[in-house]
């Protein structure tokens, strides 16, 4: 690219301006390609949008036009309409308590086989892999007899009980593979100090895992928020509902209101799309992980 | 190496090495490590391993989850096989993956393809593509609710802009199965990234010595891309498959409650309903039982006809 600004390189003669221009034509159509590509993703999301600060009742213009004047009160006027203050302050509630749970737990696993001898550690590899693969739906049923049964039905206890594994098997596999690239030299010596193995954990291993505790947070914040089927199942009064479940409510009142509910549901992608913008790289562990898998 | 250095060491004392190994400071640093896995261990074993047996165990009973399970033998299954509700909810589900997954996998491999370049930008792109399978479920299935409206929906309105046919999409019993699947196209973000890093994993030197042997760019996607590729993209698929036949649930309990006449009635859905909504239990652990068995045919398909390819070219 650089010689084409040369006019006496000597012998290239005129190929690298006719390299240039292909590079320019072939950058040109990438980026006319990744722009459509692009645009065809987020345009569904840009219509939810644009509806929610629709006035209220008034004809659509188009499918590109948007509001003369955007109607923010029309977020405001949800909270009017349903509790929405609780099933947001409800779903809080669970993925603040799930976060820090699912951190401990999980690191603690991942801890645990990263240390454990060879023919163990990957043992519990396989098994970790092979229960990611069990579909939840085949648990729905018996996971609601056994609360039924302890008397755990509308309280929060079902929601946050993945918790108690770590929320993901996938969760455990990333602090594994974090603690395996930490060189193991400092764990020994840690070790020959006479620290025991939690004191190790939290003075040598957290501290440095803390790309994949931080990724682990962002993902569990996003599980929970997000879950649906759990409160589904196990919430039967409505001032414990979390927000996907309120959202439900909200359909089922049959409004043909559709701005305020497309404003309830920007609500509910909001936090996790923030936190998509913020914390790109969270989202994408199976890239971290391809490792794992692929071999 | 390790070997060489602890042999020596180990070999001479012997008892007292073994005496140490249950007693000593490296024993009991074993066992803290199992006392760090056991919540999850204990919590994959009750939440996960004892539920899964369970279902397995409830499909042959008929249970209302008051009183003790009845063993039936084989009756839900006989049950189910000739009920068409049940009839209805499996081609559904069959439809839906059909439509579904090769959709997916083949769009997640084209923006992989497209998206894998080095160019500046690129990153963007790919958290565009990316956003849409990160929306709360819910909050997704109300959006395509408003999407997929016939007479408001923006889609309608921009194809009636364009002179295109606007089907009813969802109000359509012959259209609501592929405007659910279609929306789950958008949420593929997944699989791009699983396809992403396998593209990465193919070293430069393969296509280096491709080119010298003058191939061209569509020859070099054939010759070497999608044959290394190809373990991916059946991992890919696999998944997908288990995926599609579950990720139906909340579409159809949001969107269409199952109709327009049945056409969106899924085997998650209908078990949804029969478990709890009827109270019979055994009845719907078998549907799961016969929705799982499908899936693992499906698995099965896809790596007999994926499996093999791949490999054969490289040679």
């Amino acid at each position: 690219m650089r010689s084409s600004l040369q006019p006496h390189a000597p012998a290239e003669g005129r190929r690298p301006p006719a390299r240039t221009l292909r590079r320019a034509v072939e950058s040109a159509l990438f980026h006319a390609a990744a722009l459509a590509a692009a645009a065809l993703f987020v345009a569904p999301l840009l219509w939810v949008l644009i509806a929610s600060l629709q006035p209220v009742g008034a004809p659509v213009r188009g499918p590109l036009a948007l509001p003369h004047a955007p109607q923010w009160p029309n977020y405001a006027r949800v909270f009017e309409l349903v509790p929405l203050g609780m099933y947001i302050g409800n779903s809080l509630l669970v993925a603040a308590l799930a976060v820090p749970g699912t951190i401990v737990v999980a690191s603690w696993a991942g801890f645990a086989m990263a240390q454990l001898p060879p023919r163990e550690r990957y043992l519990l590899i396989g098994l970790a892999v092979a229960l990611r693969m069990v579909p939840v739906t085949a648990l729905w049923l018996t996971r609601f007899v056994l609360f039924t049964r302890l008397g755990l039905i509308d309280t929060i206890w079902p929601l946050l009980a993945p918790v108690w594994m770590g929320s993901s098997p996938l969760f455990v596999l990333l602090f594994y593979w974090s603690f395996r690239r930490t060189p193991q030299a400092l764990f020994e010596s840690a070790r020959l100090d006479g620290l025991g193995a939690l004191s190790i954990w939290a003075r040598v291993g957290l501290p440095l895992a803390r790309p994949a505790a931080m990724a682990v947070g962002v993902l569990t914040f996003v599980q929970y928020w997000s879950d649906f089927i759990n409160p589904l199942l196990y919430l039967k009064s409505e001032q414990r509902y979390t927000l996907a479940v309120g959202l439900r409510i909200l359909q089922q009142m049959d409004l043909t209101n559709w701005p305020l509910l497309m404003a309830a549901a920007v609500m509910m992608a909001l936090p996790v799309v923030a936190l998509f913008l913020v914390a790109q790289r969270a989202f994408w562990p199976e890239a971290r992980l391809a490792g794992v898998y692929g071999r | 190496m390790k070997k060489f250095d602890v042999g020596p060491l180990t070999a001479a004392p012997q008892p007292a090495a073994r005496r140490s190994r249950r007693r000593g400071p490296a024993a009991r640093y074993h066992a803290s490590l199992y006392l760090m896995l056991a919540p999850f261990l204990a919590g994959m074993l009750v939440l996960v391993v004892i539920p899964a047996a369970l279902s397995v165990g409830l499909a042959f009973t008929a249970y209302d989850g008051l009183s003790a399970p009845e063993w039936r033998g084989l009756d839900n299954f006989r049950h189910l096989l000739r009920d068409q509700l049940f009839r209805t909810a499996a081609w559904n589900s069959l439809q839906f993956v059909a439509l579904s997954v090769p959709l997916r996998v083949l769009m997640a491999l084209g923006l992989a393809l497209l998206l894998s370049r080095r160019h500046r930008g690129a990153g963007l792109y790919r958290a565009a593509v990316y956003l849409p399978t990160i929306i709360p479920s819910p909050a997704y299935a109300l959006a395509w609710l408003w999407i997929f409206n016939p007479i408001y929906g923006p889609l309608n309105m921009l194809l009636g802009a364009l002179g295109l046919p606007t089907p009813a999409w969802l109000a359509d019993s012959s259209t609501a199965l592929p405007a659910i699947a279609l929306m789950s196209v958008f949420q593929l973000g997944e699989g791009l990234v699983v396809l992403l890093a396998g593209l990465q994993e193919i070293p430069r030197e393969q296509y280096d010595a491709a080119a010298i042997d003058g191939a061209g760019g569509l020859a070099l996607l054939r010759s070497v891309t999608l044959p290394l590729l190809a373990p991916w993209l059946l991992l890919l698929t696999i998944r997908d498959i288990i995926v599609s036949a579950q990720s139906t649930f909340a579409p159809a309990l949001l969107m269409t409650g199952g109709g327009p006449y049945y056409a969106t009635l899924f085997v998650p859905l209908l078990m949804y309903e029969t478990a709890f909504d009827r109270f019979r239990f055994g009845e719907g652990a078998a549907m799961m039982l016969l929705l799982f068995l499908g899936v693992g045919l499906l698995i099965w398909l896809a790596h007999a006809a994926l499996g093999g390819w791949g490999y054969d070219d490289e040679v």
